[in-house]
C-alpha cells in the first residue's frame, strides 16, 4: 500500500510540476509538428515547382530559387485563431508579391512553423530555422514570452524576426534584427485606460491578469499606470491561471471591491469567459480588453456577455480608406472572415520586409536589417517605421462590440 | 465571503463528480485511472457534438452519458481487461490509463480542435441576491444536480444488487467469483458508471464554464484525484467530502492569498494528506495479505 502511494505521489507531483509550467500542456505532440512542418515545407516546394511551370508557360514569372519567409507562431491550441491569421496574411502578402513578378525577381514562399504558443517549441522552431539558414525572415511568433525565448537564437544567427504581436517591453531590445510591428505595451495600456476613465468616466478600477510574462508585466504596467492617474483607483488586482476556466474567485473578489471597470489583461480566451461570469453576478459590468480581442473567437466565445466591452485597436477592418478597403474584401474573399488587427500587422510585416529585400537587391540579413530602420511603410495598418530599437508607434482606433459586431466607439 | 464559498462549493461539486470515478474504479481494482481525465473532456466534447444535432440539451447530455460510460467499458475491455489475465504488475495498468488518456485527448484535438468551443448554459435561470451576496442559479442547480447524483450513486453501491456485488469484488474479488458473482461484469459496470459520472460532471462544467476543450480534463482530473485521496481512496462519502473541502480552499486561497495560489492548493492538500493520514479521511487501513 505505502509503495503504491510512493509510486502515486512521485508521479502527481511530477505531473504537477509540469502543469505548473504553464500552457505547455500540449508538449507531448512535438514530434508531430516537426513532421508538419516538413511537409509545409515540401508543399513549398511543389509550389516552386509549379511557379517554375508557369514560367516556361507565361514567360513574365518570378524564377529562380525561393525567398523563404517563415511563419512561426500557434497554428494549434487555445491561440490557432491568431496563429492561422498570420499564416493567411502572409500567404496573401506573398500571392500579390508573386503576382506582380516576385521580389528581386524570385517567387515568395511562405513555410508554416507551429510553436503551438509553447516557449519549448519556439526554442526547436528557432534552432530549425537557424540550422536551414534558407529563410530571408521570420514573421512571428506570437505571444511575448514566445517570441523572447526564440528571439536571441535568431539574432545570433543573424535572422531578422518581425512578430506582429509581441508587446513586452523588453522584446525588442533583444538585438538588432529583432523587430516587432506591434506598440509598446505601455502604449496600448494606456490606450486602454485612457478608454475607462476619460470616455466611460468610471474611477474604480479593477484588474485581472494571466499569469504568463506578457500578462505579469503588463498588470504591473496597469498598476504604476493607474497609480499617475488623478481621480482613479485601482480596487482590486488578480492573477490568474491562463487556462484555469473558472475565474469566479478572482471576480468575487474585485466585485466585492466594488470595482466599475474590469481590465482583462489576456487574450481572448481570458476575456470571453470573464465577461460570461462577471455578468452572470453583476450585469453592469464594463469588460476592458486589450488589442487581442479584436478576433471573431472572443464573439463566439463571449456571446452576449461581450456586448459592450471596450478594447483600442491599431486597425479596423471596417475602415474607408480604399487601401484597406481592397485589403478587407480581398482577405475576406479568400479566408472567409475579416482580418483581426493582429493579422493585418502580420500582413504589414511581410510586405516591409519584402520591401527592405527588394530595395536592398538582396537577402542578405544584415543589409535588409539596415534598411529596415530606413523605410517608412505605407501599410493597412498605417505608415509604419521602426525606431532604432525595432520599435512602431502607431495610432489607436477605440472599438466596442455592439449587437455582436465590431464597431468603432462613439 | 459567503459567495466565494458557494463558487468553493460548486467548484467542489464538480471535482467531487471526478473524484467518485476515481474511486469506484479504484476500489474494485486496486487501480489509479489516469485516463478520467479525458473520459471526463470526453464526456462533454460528446455532449458538444449532440447537442450541434439540435435535438435538445437534455437528450444531447443522455445521449453523451451512454456513449462515455461506453468508452469507460471500452478502455476498460480493450487495455486494461488483458492486462489483468495476463496477471502483469500493476505499475503496468497504471501507465496504460495514462497511455490512454493521451490518446483520448489527441483525438479529441483531432477531431474537434485544440481551441476553445462555445458550450451551451445549463440551468441559467440568472441570478438572484440573498441579502447583499450574489448567487447565480447556476451554481446552485450545479451543486443539487451533483447532490441528486451522488445519492443515487450511493443507493446503487449500498441497496442495489450489483452494488452488493460490487462490494464483494471489492472486498476480494477471488471470493466474490467462487460465490456466484460475475467479476468481469461488475468491473464494466463500475466502468460504466465512472464514465457516466464523468461526462455528467463535464456536461455540468462546461456548462457552467461555457467552454470546452480537449485538455479540459487534465488539471481537473488532477484535482479530482488530489480529492479521493483526500477523502480516501475507494470511499464514495470520501470522494465527495474530499472534492468539497479542495474546491472551498481554492476559492478560500484566492480571496485571502491571492489569485496566484489557487491552483497549487489541491496539491498542498494531497501532501499533507500522504504524509499524515495517508489512508485519506475516510479510507480503510490497507491490510496486505500474504
Amino acid at each position: 500500500m505505502k509503495k503504491v502511494l510512493a509510486v502515486l505521489m512521485a508521479m502527481v507531483l511530477s505531473m504537477a510540476a509540469l502543469a505548473g509550467c504553464g500552457s505547455d500542456k500540449e508538449e507531448s505532440k512535438a514530434p508531430e509538428t516537426q513532421a508538419d512542418a516538413g511537409e509545409t515545407k515540401a508543399d513549398a516546394g511543389e509550389t516552386k515547382a509549379d511557379a517554375g511551370e508557369t514560367k516556361a508557360e507565361g514567360g513574365s514569372e518570378a524564377s529562380g530559387d525561393p525567398i523563404y519567409i517563415a511563419v512561426a507562431a500557434p497554428m494549434t491550441g487555445d491561440n490557432e485563431n491568431y496563429g492561422k491569421g498570420f499564416y493567411n496574411a502572409a500567404t496573401m502578402m506573398a500571392e500579390e508579391w508573386n503576382a506582380k513578378g516576385g521580389c528581386l525577381g524570385r517567387p515568395v514562399e511562405i513555410v508554416q512553423y507551429d510553436d503551438k504558443n509553447s516557449p519549448e517549441e519556439a526554442a526547436s522552431i528557432a534552432q530549425k530555422i537557424a540550422s536551414d539558414g534558407n529563410v530571408a525572415g521570420v514573421i512571428g511568433h506570437f505571444a511575448s514570452g514566445v517570441c523572447m525565448v526564440a528571439a536571441p537564437t535568431y539574432q545570433e544567427n543573424k535572422i531578422i524576426e518581425i512578430s506582429p504581436s509581441s508587446s513586452h517591453p523588453d522584446y525588442s531590445g533583444i538585438g538588432e534584427y529583432i523587430f516587432r510591428n506591434n506598440t509598446v505595451i505601455r502604449t496600448e495600456a494606456g490606450a486602454a485606460l485612457d478608454i475607462a476613465v476619460n470616455d466611460l468616466g468610471k474611477t474604480k478600477i479593477g484588474v485581472i491578469s494571466i499569469m504568463t510574462d506578457w500578462g505579469t508585466s503588463t498588470g504591473t504596467i496597469v498598476e504604476e499606470l493607474l497609480a499617475e492617474m488623478d481621480g482613479v483607483e485601482m480596487v482590486a488586482h488578480e492573477e490568474v491561471e491562463e487556462s484555469s476556466d473558472d475565474y469566479s474567485p478572482a471576480i468575487t473578489k474585485l466585485n466585492d471591491a466594488g470595482a466599475e471597470v474590469c481590465v482583462c489583461v489576456g487574450m481572448y480566451s481570458l476575456d470571453g469567459p470573464v465577461a460570461k461570469q462577471y455578468k452572470a453576478i453583476n450585469p453592469d459590468i464594463q469588460i476592458i480588453g486589450f488589442s487581442n480581442a479584436y478576433d471573431e473567437q472572443l464573439l463566439e466565445l463571449g456571446g452576449d456577455a461581450v456586448e459592450g466591452m471596450c478594447f483600442p485597436v491599431l486597425f479596423y477592418s471596417g475602415s474607408d480608406d480604399p487601401a484597406i478597403k481592397s485589403y478587407v474584401d480581398g482577405y475576406t474573399e479568400k479566408f472567409g472572415g475579416a482580418p483581426s488587427a493582429l493579422t493585418s500587422q502580420a500582413y504589414d510585416s511581410v510586405g516591409m520586409l519584402l520591401t527592405a529585400i527588394e530595395e536592398c537587391g538582396t537577402t542578405d540579413s544584415e543589409t535588409v536589417m539596415k534598411k529596415l530602420y530606413e523605410i517608412t511603410y505605407p501599410g493597412v495598418t498605417g505608415e509604419t517605421k521602426f525606431d532604432e530599437i525595432g520599435d512602431v508607434q502607431k495610432e489607436f482606433v477605440k472599438m466596442t462590440v455592439k449587437d455582436g459586431a465590431f464597431v468603432p466607439m462613439e | 465571503m459567503i459567495v466565494q464559498l458557494f463558487n468553493g462549493l460548486t467548484l467542489g461539486m464538480a471535482y467531487a463528480l471526478i473524484a467518485v470515478g476515481y474511486s469506484m474504479v479504484f476500489g474494485i481494482l486496486r487501480l489509479v485511472n489516469f485516463s478520467h481525465g479525458s473520459v471526463y473532456a470526453f464526456g462533454a466534447h460528446a455532449a458538444l457534438l449532440f447537442v450541434g444535432f439540435q435535438f435538445g440539451l437534455l437528450p444531447a447530455a443522455i445521449l453523451s452519458l451512454l456513449l462515455t460510460g461506453v468508452l469507460g467499458v471500452l478502455i476498460d475491455k480493450t487495455a486494461l481487461e488483458p492486462l489483468r489475465k495476463k496477471g502483469s504488475v500493476p505499475v503496468a495498468s497504471l501507465i496504460t490509463t495514462i497511455g490512454i488518456s493521451n490518446i483520448i485527448q489527441n483525438l479529441l484535438t483531432v477531431y474537434f480542435g485544440s481551441e476553445r468551443k462555445s458550450f451551451p448554459a445549463v440551468f441559467d435561470f440568472g441570478s438572484f441576491k440573498i441579502g447583499d451576496i450574489t448567487v447565480t442559479s447556476k451554481q446552485i442547480c450545479m451543486c443539487l444536480v451533483s447532490l441528486v447524483l451522488m445519492a443515487i450513486l450511493v443507493i446503487i453501491v449500498q441497496k442495489t444488487k450489483v452494488g452488493l456485488a460490487m462490494r464483494a469484488t471489492e472486498q476480494n474479488s477471488k471470493a466474490a467469483n467462487m460465490m456466484g458473482v460475475n467479476v468481469n461484469f461488475v468491473i464494466s459496470f463500475t466502468f460504466f458508471i465512472a464514465g457516466v459520472s464523468a461526462s455528467i460532471a463535464g456536461v455540468l462544467i462546461g456548462g457552467y464554464y461555457e467552454v470546452v476543450y480537449p485538455t479540459m480534463g487534465f488539471m481537473a482530473g488532477l484535482k479530482a484525484f488530489a480529492a479521493a485521496v483526500l477523502g480516501g481512496i475507494g470511499s464514495l462519502p470520501g470522494a465527495i467530502v474530499g472534492g468539497l473541502v479542495i474546491g472551498i480552499s481554492e476559492s478560500m486561497a484566492a480571496t485571502f492569498l491571492g489569485s496566484t495560489w489557487r491552483d497549487c492548493m489541491a496539491f498542498v492538500i494531497l501532501i499533507i494528506v500522504l504524509l499524515v493520514k495517508p489512508n485519506g479521511l475516510f479510507g480503510k487501513k490497507g491490510i496486505v495479505k500474504v
